[in-house]
């Protein structure tokens, strides 16, 4: 049993949802994410099971751990209530922390998660903000939304939900400073500030400098796909 | 066999929902989604005026009172003790505040994580006192559990109010869905993290199909019934993991066409299916030249539209990929058909 392992066990998230898997299979055969990618909930519970470092490590710099989609299905179905998607949650703080997230395609979009839904709620207080649905990143939503994104102040009027209002409840409205302020603090005194930095840190040390980061961030706002920016080459 | 197990499970998967008929099931409180608010914000609007309007209810909610942040614990930006003391922040601010007991939120994210903070403070008290005494430190206020289902500490979703309530919304329906086939599409989040939260469990949940029976609709059933939608937070949020979400899509929507070519509406629960559902069909068309034509609604905005209301004004039908006409048409519902498709969906 590695240091890696340890480190993992003591997360609230790992003993949640590791009880001890007999490696059925059954979680695989419902996963929606294992259907389309080279990716499998029992692999991850075996490897973790194994406690061992290495294989562990591996798993930690690669694409698998990324491609969950977070739907517990197959929690629903597990014979030992085991809970992979949350060992899954786990073993990305894992990674992050680490900075092994860096080291694979799918783990690099942790910036956009880090500067999207982070960011987001310290300055806003919502996870999601109605200008990130844009045309460009959303092109499936069609003209129709397209119209909707540039007169949007306007529409939601129309429809009765009116956004950016201050002091007020309703949707999209903006959050008083004091109530964010507590919020914040919360962020920080629970680690969630510390593994956003992580992030920020990880990427830097990966791609170079921040300058560098900065590139790959504005590759992906402004082509929608990360693959666009060539990881420079530090031998 | 099939029937006894079905009503196994849904004697095994009750749970109580305050009706507008009983003690303080008029007041509520609820929590605004972060999904709806950017991607549909007119399905809240709709069900707000449903609750109000047609239900009499009171509805609060705090200017202060924030995201649960559930999108970015799936999202890995925060942790799991993170999300416990948000939980409490918010639960504090509706009942300190506000004055509430009873407290629904519009996403079903929202709904199984409060619903996994609640049971963390049951099993783990030691996780109890970490969430009263850093919530004490960092904002200064005091913890508070709701116990909204049948006394026990517990939270419920705003299709469950409406589902608790559907006799009367029924009644009032100017138009019925008979005739109509249709089927219900359950967000995982709703049904499978605590199938013991979800009336009839993760098997028969009744919270979609109770509506939609109410209203008068043939259910049809089919094989991917209860596969994922594909949302899966970073896999929609970024496009270049989307392939994921629109493969999803379109697993379930060939079962469905295969089984029942004739059914084109499914009614959800969960904000990310209610988008992507409808907007993966548009990715389909357009690469695999394959068109369904499954309206998708959400459990507003469908009793809006039975009830009444504008489907563009009210209903928020405007963005849609598949066009709502046809379902307007066969249901009875008038719209201005003097105007064209494009006008009738933007008024400036
Ligand atoms: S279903 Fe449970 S026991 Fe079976 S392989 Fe998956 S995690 Fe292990
Ligand atoms: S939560 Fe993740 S591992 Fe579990 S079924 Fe869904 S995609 Fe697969």
């Amino acid at each position: 049993m590695g240091t890696l392992f340890n480190e993992l066990k003591q997360d609230i998230l790992y003993q949640h949802g590791m009880n001890a898997c007999l490696n059925c299979g059954v979680c695989t055969a419902v996963c929606p994410a294992a259907e389309f990618n080279d990716y499998s909930p029992r692999e991850i519970m075996n490897i973790v099971q194994s406690e061992d470092d290495e294989q562990i490590e591996d798993l930690l710099k690669s694409d698998k751990i990324w491609y969950c989609g977070q739907c517990f299905s197959c929690k629903t179905r597990c014979p030992r209530g085991n809970n992979t998607a949350s060992v899954v949650l786990a073993l990305r703080r894992l990674s992050i922390r680490h900075g092994y997230f860096a080291e694979s395609e799918k783990g690099r979009q942790q910036l956009f998660a880090k500067r999207v839904f982070g960011e987001n709620v310290l300055k806003r207080g919502y996870t999601l903000l109605a200008e990130n649905i844009t045309p460009a990143h959303f092109p499936e939503l069609g003209e129709n939304w397209e119209y909707y994104y540039e007169h949007r102040a306007e529409m939601r009027q129309w429809w009765d939900v009116p956004m950016d209002l201050e002091n007020s409840p309703g949707s999209h409205r903006m959050i008083p400073e004091k109530d964010l302020d507590e919020v914040r603090r919360i962020y920080q005194k629970t680690g969630a500030i510390a593994l956003m930095d992580a992030v920020e840190k990880g990427m830097e040390k990966k791609l170079g400098s921040k300058a560098e980061v900065e590139k790959y961030w504005q590759t992906w706002l402004e082509t929608g796909d990360s693959r666009n920016y060539e990881i420079p080459d530090r031998q | 066999m099939k029937l006894a197990g079905k009503n196994q499970a849904w004697e095994r998967h009750q749970k109580h929902i305050p009706t507008i008929d009983e003690e303080g099931g008029k007041l509520w409180g609820c929590f605004r989604s972060c999904f709806l608010q950017s991607a549909a914000p007119y399905t809240e609007g709709i069900g707000y005026k449903i609750l109000k309007n047609d239900l009499g209810m009171e509805l609060r909610e705090a200017p202060g009172h924030t995201s649960c942040g559930a999108i970015g614990y799936h999202g890995d930006v925060s942790n799991l003790e993170t999300q416990m003391v948000v939980a409490a922040r918010n639960f504090s601010v509706a009942h300190h505040e506000l004055g509430v007991d009873n407290l629904f939120s519009f996403c079903v994210t929202s709904f199984a994580n409060y619903t996994e903070m609640i049971k963390l403070w049951e099993e783990e008290p030691e996780w109890r006192e970490y969430t009263e005494k850093t919530l004490k430190e960092t904002t200064g206020r005091e913890f508070w559990i709701p116990h909204v289902s049948g006394g026990r500490p517990s939270v419920v979703h705003a299709s469950d109010v409406f589902f608790a309530n559907r006799e009367k919304l029924a009644a009032k329906a100017k138009y019925s869905l008979k005739g109509v086939k249709a089927v219900d599409h359950i967000g995982c989040h709703y049904g499978k993290i605590f199938p013991g939260e979800c009336l009839g469990g993760a098997e028969f949940p009744q919270v979609l199909v109770g509506l939609l029976e109410a209203f008068g609709a043939e259910i049809v059933d089919y094989p991917e019934r209860r596969h994922c939608c594909g949302m899966g937070f970073r896999q929609c949020a970024f496009p270049e993991n989307r392939d994921y979400t629109a493969s999803s899509v379109y697993k379930k929507l060939k079962s469905l066409k295969e089984a029942h070519p004739d059914c084109h509406l499914i009614l959800t629960n969960c904000p990310g299916c209610t988008v992507f559902l409808d907007a993966e069909q548009g990715t389909i068309k357009e690469v695999l030249e394959e068109e369904f034509n499954v309206s998708i609604l959400d459990y507003a905005q469908l009793t809006g539209l039975l009830l009444g209301y504008d489907p563009f004004k009210d209903c928020g039908l405007n963005a849609k990929v598949v066009p709502i006409e046809p379902l307007l048409d066969k249901i009875g519902i008038p719209y201005d058909k003097s105007k064209t498709a494009e006008e009738r969906r933007r008024p400036f």
